[in-house]
């Protein structure tokens, strides 16, 4: 095993420093690319993976609330307006926050739907869905 | 002046210009009122000063229907009737309650609330309570908690006002007694409406003794209660083989009850939320007033709902401030020792007693929590349940009857038949949803339902509010009085009380019923120099 000399001790240091503000870099211009397909599956980190989700979740598939088509359900979800400008951000407070206006502007609107007796709003019932779906639980 | 018929040696006779059966709140707001006016009154009162067992049995009788409701010890047979003891939360009806309102059957009084809005001032000094004032944007400011940010197009706030509550025996027996105006007559129970000409021309009362009193006047009105109104109209029957006013079979019909229940739970999403509002009655300059949710009335017309104020009661996170304690063990403790703190033995003395004595551990623990609560705090809003006297609508299927048994003057007794609608907990739950709604859409929580599809009526109990057994109608197909609370088919027999309500509304009734009271006094000061009224029957 040869010996580690100064010169590649520098070297490897900068090729490291030099991957780092690459990488970096990248992610940064990255945030300004439109993308085709909309982060979808982030969204879903907003419900946990809990039994008390998991039966909403499955109730609300099993009702016909939602549908059981994960894609289908994703575009309907997709498809409302506070839940478009979340798909666009990266900043997981910012998207949390317009789950909410999503959720209150729904029941504003009179789009509830009642699970076990509680009154959700479409979106966090379809959210429930969809994360039900999407983990591959199944009746 | 007062005078007990059991201490009279013979039989008497006693004239006035108007004669009213029943002392309490509205037969003494009615008496007082038209003593005030220079109108001679004979009142009489089955019962005596204060309770008394054997004159109380007079209202027993079977429940039929619904069996969470009950009708001896509901209802008291005593100077100052029911009054002496109800709890005292008052409200006007509102404007949609009068109204006739497509989605709910039989519904529409002949009068509206501007009717009664000169004589509400007058019942809200009865009964003790601040000024005529229930908009909730009057008092907002003077309240000191913050009302829910709720969408007022989907949700708004209801004012009640508490009476301390008025007992109508403390607080006007002097008063009747000191008037010279009033004859009062205790221990006197109704057993005759004689008729000639389609006019009551006298009523005979007896003492259980068999004392005899005989009144001659130029009006009448019974004023004893939504179900005994109706029983002394069916067992009048005498000259009227179905009873007085019941030409068209609708003596009795469309009982109504407010639907009493603590259904449905709101889950807040912060702890913190501040529901002090909605959780205790606030002193503003010595009125007592608590705040409840309601939908806005547009709301309900657009959507055919009953009437309902939904009062939270919130639980915390310190366990002390949970009132599940509270059962009739508790209301016997606390009713022994407010008497005692008063100066006086309380009524019903052994009843109460026991009643705390086999509930002793819910009296224990209810002792310990109210010492906690002076020193620990609430902790955070765990979620609120809804508790309501919710409107129910009229059904001409629910009823008070007779039953072949008789009481001690040969009167029949009755049975109560109290049905409830499976619409009328569907309009609730959707009024339910409303609210969930306007939670929802102001990110304070969720809401969980407890009304089921189809409805549970187990979850239902009496209001202690029996309504609607000679209701009004302008029509005498549909109605048993008119709009003066006369009956249609008798020239000069009135009726006092809730019986008369053509609609139940969701307000706790006691001020509507002094209201009308005070509006039957102005009525009867114009006729009694007059004419009598020609009678209609359908």
């Amino acid at each position: 095993m040869g010996k580690i000399t100064r010169r590649v001790a520098l070297g490897i240091a900068g090729l490291a420093g030099l991957g780092i503000v690459v990488y970096g870099g990248a992610l940064v211009a990255c945030r300004f690319v439109p993308r085709k397909r909309p982060d979808f599956f982030a969204l879903l980190d907003a419900v946990p993976d809990i039994p008390a989700a998991r039966r909403i979740g499955r109730a609300v598939v099993l009702s016909g609330h939602a549908p059981s088509d994960l894609k289908d359900l994703a575009d309907r979800i997709a498809g409302r307006e506070h839940i478009r400008t979340a798909l666009s951000t990266g900043c997981p407070t910012t998207r949390k926050r317009l789950v909410q206006a999503q959720c209150g502007a729904d029941f504003s609107e009179g789009r509830m739907v009642s699970v076990d007796g509680w009154l959700l709003s479409e979106t966090e019932a379809d959210f429930c869905a969809a994360a039900w779906l999407a983990r591959g639980y199944t009746a | 002046m007062i005078f007990d018929l059991e201490t009279f040696d013979t039989d008497q006779s006693a004239t006035g210009s108007i004669c009213i059966v029943g002392a309490g709140p509205a037969g003494i707001t009615l008496a007082l009122e038209l003593a005030g006016k220079g109108i001679d009154v004979v009142l009489l009162e089955s019962g005596g000063e204060s309770f008394e067992a054997e004159t109380q049995s007079l209202y027993d009788g079977e429940v039929v229907g619904d069996l969470n409701t009950d009708v001896a010890s509901s209802r008291l047979r005593e100077f100052g009737g029911t009054s002496q003891h109800w709890t005292g939360l008052c409200a006007p009806l509102q404007p949609i309650d009068f109204e006739k309102r497509p989605g709910v059957a039989h519904s529409g009084w002949p009068i509206s609330r501007v009717d009664l809005d000169p004589y509400y001032p007058i019942a809200q000094k009865y009964l003790q309570l601040g000024p005529f004032d229930y908009d909730f944007a009057n008092w907002k400011e003077s309240l000191p908690d913050p009302a829910l940010p709720l969408d007022p197009g989907l949700v708004g706030n209801a004012i009640y006002q508490q009476s301390p509550p008025t007992r109508f025996y403390d607080v006007y027996f002097d008063t009747v007694k000191a008037n010279e105006r009033i004859r009062c007559y205790l221990h006197a129970n109704l057993i005759d409406i004689a008729l000639a000409d389609d006019a009551v021309r006298r009523c005979t009362f007896s003492t259980l003794g068999g004392r005899k009193l005989t009144v001659e006047a130029t009006h009448y009105v019974i004023a004893c209660g939504g179900i005994e109104n109706a029983r002394i109209l069916l067992n009048c029957n005498t000259q009227r083989p179905d009873g007085i006013g019941n030409e068209n079979g609708l003596v009795g019909r469309y009982y109504m009850d407010h639907l009493n229940c603590e259904v449905g739970e709101i889950l807040f999403a912060d702890g913190d939320v501040d529901l002090g509002l909605y959780a205790d009655f606030h002193d503003v300059d010595d009125t007592l007033v608590s705040v409840g949710l309601k939908l806005p009335a547009q709301t309900m017309r657009d959507q055919d709902l009953l009437n309902n104020t939904a009062f939270l009661v919130p639980a915390y996170e310190n366990e002390a401030f949970s009132d599940d304690f509270r059962n009739h063990g508790w209301l016997g403790f606390s009713n022994i020792v407010k008497a005692f703190a008063q100066g006086r033995v309380p009524d019903r003395f052994a009843e109460n007693f026991c009643n705390a004595a086999e509930d002793a551990d819910d009296v224990a623990i209810g002792i310990y929590r109210h010492l906690v609560r002076k020193i620990e705090d609430t902790g955070q809003v765990v979620s609120a349940t809804m508790r309501q006297d919710a409107e129910q609508s009229p059904n001409p299927a629910s009823r008070v009857m007779l039953t072949d048994e008789t009481d001690p003057f040969g009167w029949r007794r009755i049975a109560l038949d109290w049905q409830i609608a499976r619409s009328d907990l569907e309009s609730l739950r959707r009024t339910h949803e409303l609210i969930g709604q306007a939670i929802g859409a102001a990110g304070l929580g969720r809401v969980r339902l407890g009304i089921t599809d189809p409805p549970d009526l187990d979850i239902v109990y009496t209001g202690y509010h029996h309504m609607g057994t000679t209701r009004m109608s302008a029509d005498p197909a549909k109605g048993v009085v008119d709009a003066d609370c006369r009956l249609h088919s008798v020239k000069n027999l009135y009726m006092g009380g809730s019986s008369v309500f053509t609609t139940a509304g969701t307000a706790n009734p006691t001020l509507t019923i002094t209201a009308l009271a005070a509006r039957l006094a102005d009525h009867l000061a114009k006729v009694s120099t007059a004419g009598l009224a020609p009678v209609r029957r359908g």
